[in-house]
């Protein structure tokens, strides 16, 4: 598995299980960046309740994360929320289409909802590029995205590019080694002839780019890292081509960590191995012990 | 972002059971199996894959190490040319540490979609695990993974711990005996205040597979499976197990019972060859009460296993220290799908019940003394939610605010080093 899927598993197989057979329930799961979801079935069986609670959510209601979220699930986005949570679906299994592909499409965009939440700052960003683009010049506003506690995403458009910026911080030290390893190797995988069409990506440890000098309080560190992604209109000009870059983007911070900690995973099996074979060299260079059979008085051998 | 629920991993040797604190229910039960590239065994003969030449990521190294399916995908893709599937735990205990890694890996990054650094796990060990796989698990988890903290639980403690939801239980006790029965093997483990008395664990090498593999034999004799395809066998013998079985509490009246009305006792099993798509069907008969038999007549089954479960359970607490050994009668508790059965706990009550009174006379007969015994209190509790009773306990005992407290954390690991895990402190029982 090398990318991570952008729908929610969890959602998915209790939706799917639940459509075969109703029954009532109540589990509260998370997602990446501290998202959390809430199903229950707080009146019958057949009626189930989805909620979510997300960091920024305040953000993304600037962002038209409504308009978003209304477009995908139309009459099932919940007016008011659970408390505690930030949005609701309600989902009458009743009403879901008969099995087949369509039921398929809808479980599946129903587990995507934390992905929807967050595209709405990408789509806007796509959008006012467009706009741009008609002018011929001039700036987007930045839109911050703090999705986590110490990091952020920043998404700019101009009149021909989108920039998407990532603040990163490694609370670890080999992390930190390991990312910054890994963020060199991705800045120079562009070069290769076969993905020529990939967004260009620049990596920044400690100053920030340019695009946020301006903004206050920024964490000024070693641990602090920023990766830019320049996305040119072919990356969001079709909408299908659109909509499968905001996923990837997305999942960018989760992405990164989880190859990191593979990567560990890797070395630590290295060092399995070694140590292995280094136990086989000196179980090897044992001497023999001669043993030497000693008798008692009475001419038996002396066990001790 | 100490909101988010802490995370239970109960890996077992079957299957690994995972999910949220605060649930009733695993958010996954699926097989501990790792489905890896190149056949089972190679890995450990040349090690993992070395890149051949260094230079940059993309141009050169492979991906192998990411190239790995777990748990339902892992057997599908069994067959896939090319892989190999492996189970990295024997016997409850962990043996191949790179395959569990990586599964860690995954269970965490696909399934659960948490990032490991924003939380507390619960992770189980079977009894008698060794100290130095405590650490080894700790070490993976904490430089791996760098959570935020850990708790390494015994899974004996857990099914007690998963027993206060019963409604027969009021004192939250960790004082007891487990009977924990899962797939392969059945363990009887007696608890005295969250400590394991480990000397007097004893197990007995029937369980579910055994129940499966009987009730299968006893339908072939019967002459019940010539209409069933030999391939779905194992699977219809199973779902006779699952779902008509019961215990009674006499054989023979049961067998009486049977033959005076067999109209009433006896089930019909019907299900679809998944190949062809014919259907065929199965009567279900004494096999309803002969399979659970085999925990209390073992002679019926196998001829070198002949204590029955009640007599082991006996000797279990007797071998116990003198002073538990009223606690550990009073709570006995069942835990693992093949304690699921009808009337199960009834039973092993009332045949304990007997061993335990017949000894009371005899000793009141040999020592000659007119003082009566008040006898001894016997009570086997079965609940609810016994068939995931050790995640159930830890997503219980990881919602109390004491859990946090009792966890190792990343920075106490960081000063101690993995041998900070050989300790664990005991929480969250009322005396």
């Amino acid at each position: 598995m090398i990318l991570l899927e952008s729908n929610n598993y969890i959602i998915q197989t209790t939706l799917a299980e639940k459509l075969v057979k109703p029954s009532s329930l109540d589990v509260q799961f998370v997602d990446f960046d501290g998202v959390r979801f809430h199903l229950s079935t707080p009146e019958r069986k057949t009626c189930l309740l989805l909620s979510m609670s997300i960091k920024c959510w305040d953000e993304l209601v600037k962002y038209g994360v409504d308009n978003v979220l209304r477009r995908e699930y139309g009459d099932r986005l919940q007016a008011a929320a659970e408390p505690e949570y930030n949005v609701s679906l309600e989902l009458d299994l009743e009403k879901f289409p008969p099995a087949g592909e369509e039921r398929e499409a809808l479980v599946r965009s129903i587990s995507l909802l934390k992905r929807n939440a967050l595209a709405a700052p990408f789509e806007l960003a796509f959008e006012t590029q467009k706009q741009l683009a008609a002018g011929g010049s001039g700036q987007g506003d930045l839109l911050a995205l703090h999705y986590r506690d110490e990091e952020a995403i920043y998404v700019q458009a101009s009149s021909d590019r989108v920039t998407v910026i990532f603040s990163t911080v490694f609370r670890e030290e080999t992390d930190r080694i390991f990312g910054k390893v890994f963020l060199q190797e991705f800045v120079d995988a562009r070069r290769l002839s076969t993905i020529q069409s990939a967004p260009q990506v620049l990596y920044t440890t400690r100053d920030p780019p340019l695009e946020l000098r301006h903004l206050p309080n920024l964490a000024q560190s070693e641990d602090v890292g920023y990766v830019t992604f320049i996305l040119f209109p072919r990356h969001f000009a079709n909408p299908s081509v659109a909509e499968s870059t905001i996923s990837h983007i997305q999942n960018f911070r989760d992405y990164l960590h989880y190859h990191i900690k593979c990567s560990k995973a890797y070395m630590h099996s290295r060092m399995r191995h070694r140590v292995s074979e280094f136990q086989k060299v000196l179980n090897r260079a044992k001497t023999e012990v001669a043993v030497v059979d000693r008798k008692t008085v009475s001419g038996r051998s002396l066990v001790r | 972002m100490s909101l988010l629920a802490p995370i239970i991993c109960d890996n077992g040797t079957g299957f690994s059971k995972v999910g949220y604190a605060g649930n009733s229910d695993p958010s996954f039960v699926f097989p501990t199996a790792i489905a890896t590239r190149g056949p089972a065994s190679q890995a450990t003969r040349s090690g993992p894959a070395v890149p051949s030449k260094p230079g940059h990521l993309a141009s050169k190294r492979g991906v192998e190490d990411l190239d790995f399916f777990i748990g339902d995908e892992a057997l599908a893709n069994a067959k896939t040319p090319g892989y190999g599937i492996n189970y990295p735990i024997r016997h409850g205990q962990i043996e191949n540490w790179d395959y569990m890694e990586r599964y860690w890996e995954q269970t965490i990054f696909k399934y659960l979609r948490a990032e490991p650094e924003d939380h507390y796990f619960l992770l189980t060990e079977p009894p008698l695990n060794p100290p130095e796989n405590r650490e080894q698990t700790a070490e993976i988890f904490f430089e791996s993974f760098n959570i935020k903290g850990l708790y390494i639980a015994v899974q004996a403690v857990l099914a007690l711990a998963a027993s206060w939801t019963s409604s027969r239980v009021n004192d939250r006790t960790l004082t007891g005996t487990v009977i924990d029965s899962g797939d392969g093997v059945t363990h009887v483990i007696p608890c005295a205040e969250g400590y394991v008395i480990g000397s007097a664990i004893k197990h007995i090498p029937i369980a579910g597979r055994d129940i499966t593999q009987f009730v299968l034999n006893l339908m072939r004799e019967r002459g019940e499976m010539v209409n069933v395809p030999p391939e779905e066998h194992l699977k219809v013998a199973g779902k006779v197990k699952e779902n008509y079985s019961y215990v009674c509490q006499d054989i023979v009246k049961e067998f009486r019972k049977y033959d005076a009305e067999p109209y009433k006792y006896f089930e019909r099993y019907e299900d679809e060859y998944s190949v062809t798509g014919k259907n065929y069907s199965v009567d279900v008969g004494y096999e309803r009460f002969l399979a659970p038999e085999i925990f209390f007549n073992p002679e019926i089954y196998s001829s070198d296993f002949l204590t029955p479960l009640p007599e082991i359970v006996d000797g279990v607490i007797q071998q116990s220290p003198i002073d538990v050994r009223r606690g550990l009668y009073k709570n006995i508790v069942l835990s693992g799908g093949s304690t699921m059965f009808q009337h199960f706990g009834q039973r092993l009550k009332r045949d304990l019940k007997q061993i335990v009174d017949r000894r009371l006379v005899d000793n009141a007969l040999a020592s000659g003394t007119q003082v009566k015994s008040s006898g001894v209190e016997v009570e086997v509790i079965s609940h609810k939610r016994q068939r995931y009773a050790v995640w159930f306990g830890g997503s219980l005992l990881a919602s109390l605010p004491e859990f946090y407290s009792s966890c190792h954390t990343k920075a106490q690991y960081d000063e101690v080093g993995p041998s900070i895990c050989r300790r664990y402190q005991i929480f969250g029982s009322a005396t």
